[in-house]
């Protein structure tokens, strides 16, 4: 109901500002992402993150002096829906560009209209580390898909760098489940820790609604674990460390970004405290663009406890929306192929609220996230904070791409 | 020995929840020979009722529980009047199948438009602490679900053999046409089997919810375990899906923890293919022989 609302409200604020820029043409951007479903509260924080930075660069006069004119369409993170949505975005409603994309299968199957399209298509939360490998030159001439966010070829050493190395844990034990995005991330996961000589005590596996963790957790234990580390999303993974608390068998979990979800925190409770995972943002105004940013999301879309629900999702969707903008206005034109080469040769730094992008793409490098930025964050009190209290400090200083001075 | 016992303990309360679900299809199929293929949504409205009570109205949940068995009572006899009745007057085989499953899909379809497609935590009434029990542990709310379900199920019987409706519910059960001849409405008895079973389903719903999560999408897998258990239990007794709901939950948690937890839903499966070939009418089912 409330989401009907929030779409009605969303439309008439569309149509106003629409109405009030007669003079040019609108600029059709597509958004898809998953609005309904366990993985809604990515998709939604996306969304919102999207809207905020396409209303704040409407206020200030638009791109090229047009209105930029949001096309959403809920994909229910479906890989056949993100088919129907993506062909309707190019086909129908004629999108310069789309941004979104949660879920890493419905990425992978949607993608390839934009790149025979010729429309550029940006990821702004899926991590699926071949997601922008698909139409990687030189098989592909040029590629139309890029991303923001950080990919698990990123995490997966992360989780195990914070694991193994830094806190010491000898046996580790994976958790991950039957999807796509759980057995690929585990697979990322044995190469990290192979890699360190390593070899997890148990990996296992659990289903999408599963209600029961006691087997798994139990094989973990038996085996002698010392850490948790974990693949999965928000519901799964608040059973986990249910099923550890009713075990009485505390231990620490780390895993992908993905247990920062609101439906992690929330339904794990006290069980979930003390979850770690690599984040490229956290709720914390540690610099004025962030505060700028996080008080104008809390005030705009009014997230319960002022808790954004999915911190990374909302900072991704919003740094996306002026990645682009900034492509377009180089480009002086909103031609799929213009954009994309503006993209790949950006001239003035884009100020995001994750990082600041400078050059953040080349023409072989679709990637603006490097290992260097995502940082540590921990569950505490029922929200995501900084584990490492350096890290909370050395916030306000901008991480930025690594390489990105070399390459100019 | 210890995890042998804990594995048994999960897979008791795992296996109670797939029997107080059984226990609804037995419910109806004793009457009228159609079962609810609803019943997992049954279960899901009634949890997320309950958790509108609790959560958004600030009810106290054991007020809420019979609030919640009346809206169950509802919605059961809203089913029958909708999607069974009329199939069941034109003799139709195969009618109740279709409208009782596409009932079920509206059920969830309203649900998502209402309280939204992600999972939600239902508050649990007991301390979240486990209790230790020989060794291995329980969690509060675990034992509460099987003392509930035995509760509900012995209170169903009870019903059903003390007092003169539930002689009617029984009589309708064993020869529909003699009970209509001896003046039992018999068409009655019918749709008060399908809001008892429906009130079964919304009550095991906020008993399961502190366990589970709560959300539009949970009614489905554990509708079709519970489908399981009353196959294998037998679908004319009541102490067959509680023998049958707690073998299904024991062979999962025990195949999980020795074989492999990839394969934690294959042996429930092969034991109902099992008890399909060899026994039919269940492990503690009545063989019916059909005149024709």
């Amino acid at each position: 109901m409330q989401f009907r609302f929030k779409l009605m409200a969303g439309a008439v604020a569309f149509a106003l500002s629409a109405s009030m820029a007669i003079a040019a043409d609108p600029i059709k951007i597509g958004v898809s992402g998953p609005f309904t479903g366990g993985s809604s509260s990515m998709g939604v924080s996306m969304r919102d993150g999207v809207r905020l930075a396409a209303a704040e660069i409407n206020k200030s006069g638009g791109v090229l002096g047009r209105q930029i004119q949001l096309v959403e369409r809920d994909e229910e993170a479906k890989n056949e829906r993100g088919v129907q949505v993506a062909q309707e975005l190019i086909n129908k409603e004629k999108v310069v560009a789309t941004v979104g994309y949660i879920n890493t299968g419905v990425a992978l199957a949607s993608q390839r209209f934009y790149q025979d399209a010729k429309i550029p298509v940006f990821n702004n939360v899926a991590t699926g580390t071949v997601i922008t490998d698909q139409f990687k030159p030189p098989q592909y001439p040029d590629n139309y898909v890029f991303r923001n966010a950080a990919k698990d070829s990123i995490q997966a050493p992360m989780i195990v760098e914070e694991a193994i190395t830094r806190r010491g844990f000898k046996k580790p034990a994976i958790l991950a489940d039957s999807t796509n995005y759980g057995q690929l991330g585990r697979e990322d996961l044995e190469k990290a820790l192979k890699a360190k000589g390593i070899t997890p005590v148990a990996v296992e596996k659990f289903n999408i609604k599963d209600v029961d963790m006691t087997a798994q957790l139990l094989k973990a234990k038996q085996a002698g674990a010392d850490v948790i580390l974990t693949y999965g999303i928000g519901p799964e993974l608040a059973q986990i460390a249910n099923g550890m608390g009713k075990l009485g068998w505390k231990l620490p979990i780390v895993g992908s970004w993905t247990l920062a979800m609101a439906n992690y925190i929330d339904n794990s409770g006290a069980n979930g405290e003390g979850a770690r995972m690599p984040q490229t943002f956290i709720q914390e105004p540690n610099t004025p663009k962030r505060k700028a940013f996080i008080d104008a999301y809390v005030a705009m879309f009014k997230p319960k406890n002022n808790r954004i629900d999915s911190a990374v999702s909302a900072a991704q969707g919003y740094d996306s929306i002026y990645l682009l903008a900034a492509a377009i206005k180089q480009a002086g034109s909103t031609d799929g192929p213009k954009v994309r080469a503006a993209l790949e040769d950006l001239k003035t730094p884009v100020e995001g609220v994750v990082t600041t992008y400078d050059r953040p793409f080349t023409h072989d490098d679709h990637d603006a996230i490097t290992a260097n930025i995502p940082v540590f964050g921990e569950v505490k009190g029922g929200r995501v904070v900084y584990a490492y209290d350096s890290d909370l400090k050395a916030g306000s200083k901008v991480r930025e791409k690594a390489g990105a001075t070399a390459s100019k | 020995m210890t995890i042998l016992i804990q594995l048994v303990y999960s897979g008791i309360a795992l296996g109670m929840i797939y029997a107080v679900i059984a226990f609804g299809y037995q419910l109806t199929f004793a009457t009228s020979g159609t079962l609810n293929f609803g019943q997992g949504e049954a279960l899901m409205l009634g949890a997320l009722v309950g958790l509108t009570l609790v959560d958004t109205l600030g009810l106290n949940y054991w007020l809420m529980i019979p609030i919640v068995c009346l809206f169950g009572l509802v919605q059961g006899a809203f089913v029958e009047r909708i999607g069974v009745k009329p199939a069941l007057r034109i003799k139709s085989e195969f009618g109740w199948i279709m409208s009782t499953i596409a009932l079920g899909i509206i059920f969830k379809n309203v649900a998502e438009n209402l309280w939204g497609r992600d999972d939600l935590k239902f508050p649990s009434p007991l301390p979240e602490a486990p209790i230790n029990l020989l060794g291995a542990n329980v969690l509060p709310m675990e034992l509460l679900v099987v003392v509930g379900a035995l509760l509900m199920m012995a209170a169903v019987e009870f019903f059903n053999r003390r007092s003169i409706y539930g002689k009617a519910v029984v009589a309708t059960a064993n020869d529909r046409d003699a009970a209509g001849l001896m003046g039992i409405n018999t068409s009655l008895v019918i749709t008060f089997s399908y809001a008892l079973s429906s009130m079964a389903a919304a009550f095991a719903g906020v008993l399961v919810a502190p366990l589970t999560l709560t959300g539009a999408t949970m009614g489905a897998v554990l509708g079709l375990k519970a489908f399981a258990v009353a196959i294998i239990g037998g679908l004319s007794s009541g102490m067959g899906v509680l023998v049958g709901g707690v073998i299904l939950g024991v062979a999962e948690t025990t195949t999980a923890f020795y074989i492999s937890t990839g394969y934690k839903d294959v042996p429930g499966l092969v034991l109902l293919l099992l008890v399909l070939a060899v026994k039919p009418a269940g492990l503690f089912g009545k063989t019916a022989i059909k005149k024709v």
